[in-house]
C-alpha cells in the first residue's frame, strides 16, 4: 500500500512543504519562541538577556503548582470523558442510521460551538443560581451542582462535545457499513461488527477530536475562573492569568506555567500518534461506497429523545438564558412581561459604544483566519501524512504546539516578538497582530481535521493519478484536495466561529482603538451592562451560525461538497 | 483553488485591517470605563484637533501590556484604577513631573508631582432592595443571620481598592470580621463585576465592598440596588492619571491631562457616577466630604500585601 514517492518529480510535496514551513514559522514559531525565551530570560521585555533561568526554580518550587497541575489534568480528563459519553453514541447513530430531520439536528448541535464558553457559563449561572431563571420558573435552584467539578465538567462538555459529534459522524460515515457488513457475512453479531470493525476504523477521527477537546479543556479560562474559583478549584490557566494581571507582573512565571500546559498537550498528542501508527486506517479507496443508511426501527423514540435532551441542554438552555437577559430591561426585574424591552438590541444596532464596528472587525478577522489556517493546515497535513520528507515530524509537532498555549500567553509572546525596537516594520498595533494571534491559537483545528482525512485516503489514489501522467500538483488538486475538502471546510468554519469570538488574547493584544465582539461584550460586563453584552452575544451567535450554513449551501450547489 | 483562496485572503485582510493603524498624537491606556474615555477623547479632539488612541482594559491587563511592551513602549498617558500604580511607577522613575494649571482645585492628597487623580470611586455595600433582607448600615451587619449565605466579597487579589478595604478592616480587628463573614457563608466571588451580578439577580443580597460608581450607574438604569457607605468608614480609590517619560508627545499628553481636569472633562467624570477630582465640580452622588474614611498607612498595607492575601485565602479556603 505504501507507494508514495512515485516518479522523480516531487514539486508538489516540496511546494506544499515550503508553504507549510513558512506559514508555521510566522504563525507558531515566532510567538512560541518568544514565550520560551521569556521563560528563560526574565528581563526579555526590557530587551535584556540577564539572569537566565533565575525564575524557573522559583516558579516550579511554588507549592500550589502540583495542585493546579493535578486539577488541570483532572478537569481535562473529565471533560473528555463527558464529551465522549454524550457525543459518540449520537455521532454513530447519525452516521449509520436514517435520523429523522438529520440536517436540523446537525445545525442545533453546531450552535454550542458558536456560543462563547464564558457566555454559556454566565448563562448557566444566571439560570441555576438562587433566584435564577430556573427558580423563577419552577421554584428551585441547582447552584450546589453548578459550582463544583461536576458542574464545570458538564458546562464545558456541552460546549466542546460537537467537536467529537461531528468528527465521529463524518468518519464513521466515511468508513460506512461496508466493512462491518463483511464482518456480518462472516458471522459477527451487529454489536461485535461495530466494536471490532467500524469503531476501530474510525479511530483517527475519534482520537483527533478527543485530543482537541482535552487541549481545549486544559486551556479554557472563562469557565474555571467563573465556576471553579468558588469551589476552590484552581487550574493552571487561572494561575497563569493571575501571574499576568496581578501587579507586579510575573511574565516569566506565566511563560513557564504555559510551557507546562503545552507539555501536557504534547503528551496526549504523542499518545494519539502512537495509537494511530500501529495500523492502517485507510478506508477511502477507489471503490464506490453505498450511502444507504439503515432505518432506526424500534430505536426511533429513545434515539430521538436522546438527541432532543442533548440539544436542549447544550443549545437551548444557554441560548434562552442569553436571550432572556438581553430582553430584560433590568436584571433585578427578572422574568416578567413588564420587564421586557428591546432596548439592548436597539443600542447594539444603533452602534452604541462601537458595536457595529466590533461586529465587522470580528467577522473580517474570522474569515481571514479561516482562509489562512486552512491553507497552512492542508499543506502541513499533506506534508506530514503523504510525503516522506525529513523533518515532517517537526512540522507535525509545530502544528500541535499552540493547542495548549493559553490565549493570553500567545498575546504576550506576540507583543514580545513584534514590538522589538529594531524591527523596520511590524504588525503590532495594527489589526494584523490579532490575525496572527487567531491563526496561532486556531491552527491546530484545520491541521488535525485534514490530517485525519488524509490518513483515510489510500496512497494508491494519488499513485494512480501519477501513473496516468498527472503532475504532483494536479494529483493534489484534482484527487486529494476534493477528498479532504469536506473535513477542511468544516474545520475552517469552526475556525471562523472560534476566531470571531476569541476573548483572552484579544483583550491584551488588540490594537489601540480596535474592538472585537468579545472585547465589546467583556467591557459591557465589566461596567455592569450585562443585558447589552448579552444582546451583542446573541446577535453574534446568530450570525456565526447562519453565515457558515449559507456558505455550505452555496458550496453544495456548486458541487464542491457532497451532501 | 489555492490561488483563489490566497486572493480572497489578501483582499479580506487588507480591507479588514486598516482600522488599527496608529497615527494618533496621544495614546492613552486606561483602566477606567470605556464610555468615559470615549467622551474625554472626543471632547479633547474637538477642542485641540489632536487625535487620541485608546486602549481600555482592567488595571491588570493594562499593566501586562505595558510590561510586555517595555522594550518599545507606545503609551503616552496612563489612567490606572489603583493609586498604587502611580507610587510604583514614580519609584521606577517612569513618570514625567507635571502640575496641570487645572489641578489647582484638586485636593493635595489626590495629586503628586507626577500624578493627579482623574476621579475617585469609593467602596460601599451594594444591597439589593428587593432581597427581603433588612437594609444594612454597617460592615458588621453582614455577619448577621439575615444575610446567611447571601454576601459576595470581590476578590482582593484582583482589585486594588478591594484589597485596601480588606487590609484596613482586617488591621482593625485582626481578621475577626472576615472570619465572622466566612462563618456566615460569605464567599469571595471574582472581580468587581462578577461579585455584583448575582446581587442584581437576587442570588445574593449584598456585595461587601462594591465599587460605587458601577452600582450607582446600575441604579440609575432602574436596577433595584442601592449603595450604602458605612458610618464607621470606608476606603476610596483615586484613579491616577500620569504621563510616561518615554512619551514622544509629552506636550500633547500634558494638554490631555489639562482637558481631563477642565470643567468639561470633570463633568464627564461626574456623569459616570465617579467623584470628580476637583472639589468645585458638582456631582449627583455622595462626595468625599460626605464619607468617613478609614485610617490606615498605605505603604505599610502594601508592604504586607502577600501576608494579607494569604490570610484571606486561608480563611476562604482557596487551594
Amino acid at each position: 500500500m505504501k507507494a508514495n514517492g512515485i516518479g522523480g518529480a516531487a514539486q508538489s510535496p516540496a511546494l506544499a512543504a515550503w508553504l507549510a514551513i513558512v506559514g508555521l514559522i510566522l504563525v507558531v514559531a515566532v510567538p512560541f519562541g518568544a514565550v520560551v525565551l521569556q521563560g528563560i530570560f526574565p528581563n526579555l521585555g526590557q530587551g535584556s538577556f540577564a539572569g537566565p533561568f533565575s525564575s524557573l526554580f522559583a516558579t516550579l518550587a511554588d507549592s500550589a503548582l502540583i495542585g493546579m497541575a493535578g486539577n488541570t489534568l483532572l478537569l481535562g480528563g473529565c471533560v473528555v470523558l463527558a464529551s465522549a459519553v454524550v457525543a459518540v453514541p449520537l455521532g454513530v447513530f447519525r452516521a449509520l442510521y436514517r435520523i429523522p430531520y438529520a440536517p436540523f439536528w446537525d445545525v442545533v448541535l453546531l450552535v454550542p460551538f458558536m456560543i462563547p464558553p464564558y457566555i454559556a457559563t454566565l448563562g448557566w449561572i444566571m439560570t441555576l443560581q438562587p433566584r435564577g431563571y430556573l427558580q423563577q420558573l419552577v421554584g428551585f435552584n441547582l447552584a450546589p451542582f453548578l459550582f463544583s467539578l461536576f458542574g464545570m465538567t458538564l458546562v464545558m462538555a456541552f460546549n466542546t462535545f460537537p467537536v467529537v459529534y461531528f468528527a465521529v459522524s463524518r468518519t464513521v460515515e466515511a468508513v460506512g457499513s461496508r466493512y462491518a457488513d463483511v464482518g456480518r457475512v462472516f458471522g459477527a453479531t451487529p454489536a461485535r461488527a461495530f466494536w471490532r470493525i467500524t469503531l476501530p476504523l474510525s479511530a483517527p477521527g475519534l482520537a483527533a477530536s478527543l485530543m482537541l477537546v482535552f487541549a481545549a479543556a486544559i486551556e479554557e479560562y472563562g469557565t474555571p475562573a467563573a465556576l471553579g474559583r468558588r469551589a476552590g478549584f484552581q487550574v493552571l490557566v487561572t494561575g497563569i492569568d493571575l501571574r499576568i494581571t496581578d501587579w507586579p507582573i510575573d511574565l516569566p512565571g506565566a511563560a513557564i506555567l504555559s510551557l507546562l500546559l503545552v507539555a501536557m498537550s504534547l503528551v496526549t498528542f504523542l499518545a494519539q500518534r502512537w495509537i494511530l501508527s500501529r495500523r492502517s486506517y485507510q478506508t477511502v479507496g477507489g471503490k464506490p461506497t453505498a450511502k444507504d443508511k439503515r432505518p432506526l426501527g424500534a430505536l426511533k423514540v429513545p434515539v430521538m429523545i436522546a438527541f432532543a435532551v442533548v440539544a436542549f441542554l447544550a443549545t437551548g438552555v444557554p441560548l434562552l438564558a442569553i436571550l432572556a437577559t438581553a430582553l430584560s430591561r433590568t436584571i433585578s426585574g427578572g422574568l416578567s412581561l413588564g420587564n421586557l424591552s428591546l432596548n439592548n438590541f436597539i443600542l447594539v444596532f444603533g452602534n452604541s459604544a462601537g458595536a457595529v464596528g466590533a461586529l465587522v472587525n470580528s467577522f473580517s478577522l474570522g474569515i481571514a483566519t479561516a482562509l489562512i489556517t486552512g491553507l497552512i493546515g492542508v499543506t502541513a497535513a499533506y506534508t506530514v501524512v503523504k510525503t516522506r520528507m525529513r523533518g515532517r515530524m517537526t512540522i507535525d509537532v509545530m502544528t500541535i504546539l499552540p493547542n495548549a498555549l493559553p490565549g493570553i500567553v500567545v498575546a504576550v509572546g506576540l507583543i514580545l516578538a513584534w514590538n522589538m525596537p529594531w524591527l523596520p516594520a511590524t504588525p503590532y498595533n495594527t489589526g494584523f497582530i490579532l490575525l496572527l494571534a487567531y491563526c496561532c491559537i486556531l491552527l491546530p483545528q484545520p491541521v488535525r481535521y485534514t490530517t485525519a482525512a488524509f490518513q483515510q485516503i489510500g496512497d494508491n489514489l494519488e499513485a494512480a493519478a501519477r501513473v496516468f501522467g498527472a503532475s504532483g500538483i494536479t494529483a493534489f488538486r484534482r484527487i486529494l484536495l476534493p477528498l479532504v475538502f469536506p473535513s477542511l471546510a468544516s474545520a475552517m468554519l469552526l475556525v471562523f466561529a472560534l476566531a470571531s469570538r476569541e476573548l483572552v488574547a484579544s483583550v491584551v493584544v488588540a490594537p489601540v482603538g480596535m474592538q472585537t465582539i468579545a472585547t465589546f461584550i467583556w467591557r459591557q460586563f465589566e461596567q455592569g451592562s450585562i443585558g447589552l453584552g448579552m444582546a451583542m452575544a446573541f446577535i453574534a451567535i446568530v450570525i456565526t451560525t447562519l453565515l457558515p450554513l449559507l456558505l455550505l449551501t452555496l458550496l453544495r450547489r456548486s458541487g464542491l461538497v457532497a451532501e | 483553488m489555492l490561488k483563489s483562496l490566497k486572493n480572497i485572503t489578501f483582499g479580506v485582510v487588507a480591507a479588514a485591517l486598516t482600522a488599527g493603524v496608529a497615527h494618533a498624537d496621544v495614546t492613552v491606556y486606561t483602566a477606567g470605563p470605556q464610555s468615559l474615555i470615549d467622551k474625554l477623547s472626543a471632547g479633547f479632539t474637538k477642542q485641540t484637533g489632536i487625535k487620541v488612541n485608546v486602549f481600555q482594559a482592567t488595571t491588570g491587563k493594562v499593566m501586562a501590556r505595558i510590561e510586555a511592551e517595555a522594550a518599545n513602549p507606545v503609551v503616552d498617558v496612563l489612567v490606572s484604577a489603583s493609586w498604587d500604580t502611580a507610587t510604583d511607577f514614580a519609584k521606577r522613575g517612569w513618570l514625567v513631573k507635571y502640575s496641570s494649571p487645572n489641578a489647582a482645585k484638586v485636593p493635595d492628597f489626590l495629586k503628586t508631582d507626577s500624578a493627579v487623580a482623574q476621579g475617585i470611586s469609593a467602596l460601599g455595600i451594594a444591597w439589593n432592595t428587593k432581597s427581603g433582607t433588612p437594609k444594612p448600615t454597617e460592615w458588621a451587619d453582614l455577619t448577621k443571620k439575615e444575610y446567611k449565605d447571601l454576601v459576595n466579597i470581590p476578590d482582593p487579589a484582583q482589585s486594588g481598592s478591594s484589597f485596601e478595604l480588606t487590609a484596613a478592616l482586617a488591621g482593625q480587628d485582626n481578621f475577626k470580621l472576615f472570619n465572622d463573614l466566612k462563618a456566615n457563608g460569605a464567599i469571595i466571588a471574582g472581580a468587581n463585576a462578577d461579585a455584583l451580578n448575582p446581587v442584581l439577580q437576587g442570588a445574593k443580597a449584598a456585595v461587601f465592598g462594591a465599587v460605587d460608581y458601577i452600582t450607582l450607574a446600575a441604579k440609575a438604569k432602574g436596577e433595584s440596588i442601592d449603595v450604602i457607605f458605612p458610618a464607621s468608614g470606608t476606603v476610596i480609590a483615586p484613579r491616577p492619571a500620569m504621563i510616561l517619560n518615554w512619551s514622544k508627545n509629552q506636550d500633547d499628553a500634558k494638554k490631555f491631562i489639562d482637558y481631563m481636569l477642565s470643567d468639561e472633562g470633570q463633568k464627564a467624570v461626574a456623569d459616570e457616577m465617579l467623584m470628580p477630582a476637583r472639589t468645585d465640580i458638582p456631582a449627583n452622588r455622595p462626595l468625599i466630604s460626605d464619607l468617613k474614611l478609614l485610617k490606615y498607612d498605605t505603604a505599610a498595607v502594601y508592604g504586607k500585601r502577600k501576608e494579607t492575601l494569604a490570610e484571606i485565602t486561608k480563611i476562604y479556603g482557596g487551594k
